[in-house]
């Protein structure tokens, strides 16, 4: 049975939501705070950033797997992967040294990936 | 009597911006995708307990909130009849009694929040499919 049609699917989804709120929610916020947000210290969210990759490369892989033809024929999805490998590049080097370069370059890729990985949906052939 | 919150779907079922909205080729999918990345950019604030982030909450309330109306706008009937829809909105309910915990409680409103915006999260998922 392809797993799209099953229940476990949309609790994959859900899954990948929730982490997308933990990594993303946890990187603009670090970002904005380099950039002058007045918030306290955010290394201790670092926990949070980790655990929600790991939940989104889980759950991304499995529901990739699920139905690779979908995704491999899908343009939003090319655009998305694109994006996701630039802003894990850029996440693992250059927003280390945490400039407002850096912060902002992050900021502006995290939101394509997002933007990209909704359109998936409406670019289904 | 007509069930008040079945007469406000009627309602706005019959309005010419429900038929706009759901006409349009690109109105529905932009205004969910505003709707995602607000999930991304503000939900790190649920994870911190810091009074700085008020206006910052707020802010992405605000913009949720906005663009969940309309999406309930373009297909009030749907939703309204949608089971996890109820679910959702009862769960963003109980996230606003937590939000009244006395400020001593603030850890514990923290969890239970946590563990309630997955739940909305998780029924969220589920109205796409019925």
């Amino acid at each position: 049975m392809p797993l799209e049609n099953s229940w476990i699917f949309p609790v994959f989804e859900s899954i990948h939501v929730i982490g997308l709120a933990a990594l993303v929610g946890t990187i603009v916020l670090e970002d904005l705070r380099t950039l002058g947000l007045k918030i306290a210290d955010t290394s201790r969210l670092k926990i949070w950033t980790h655990t929600g990759l790991a939940l989104m490369l889980i759950t991304g892989a499995v529901m990739f797997l699920s139905d690779t033809t979908r995704y491999l024929h899908n343009p939003a999805f090319d655009v998305k992967i694109t994006l996701l490998v630039l802003a894990l590049i850029a996440h693992f080097t250059l927003h280390r040294r945490g400039t407002r370069f850096a912060a902002s370059l992050s900021l502006a890729l995290w939101t394509c990936v997002v933007l990209a990985a909704r359109a998936i949906a409406d670019f289904d052939a | 009597m007509l069930n008040p919150l079945l007469a406000l779907a009627r309602g706005l079922q019959d309005t010419s911006l429900r038929l706009d909205l759901s006409q349009s080729t690109w109105g529905v999918p932009i205004i969910g995708a505003i709707h995602v990345l607000a999930i991304a950019w503000f939900g790190g604030a649920a994870l911190v307990q810091d009074s700085q982030l008020r206006r910052f909450r707020w802010i992405g309330l605000s913009i949720l909130t906005f663009t969940g109306a309309l999406l309930f706008w373009s297909q009030p009937l749907r939703l309204y009849y949608s089971q996890f829809f109820r679910v959702k909105m009862f769960f963003l309910v109980l996230i606003g009694i937590t939000a009244l915990l006395p400020a001593r409680h603030a850890r514990l409103a923290m969890v239970v929040s946590l563990v309630l915006w997955a739940g909305v999260i998780l029924a969220s998922r589920g109205i796409a499919y019925r």
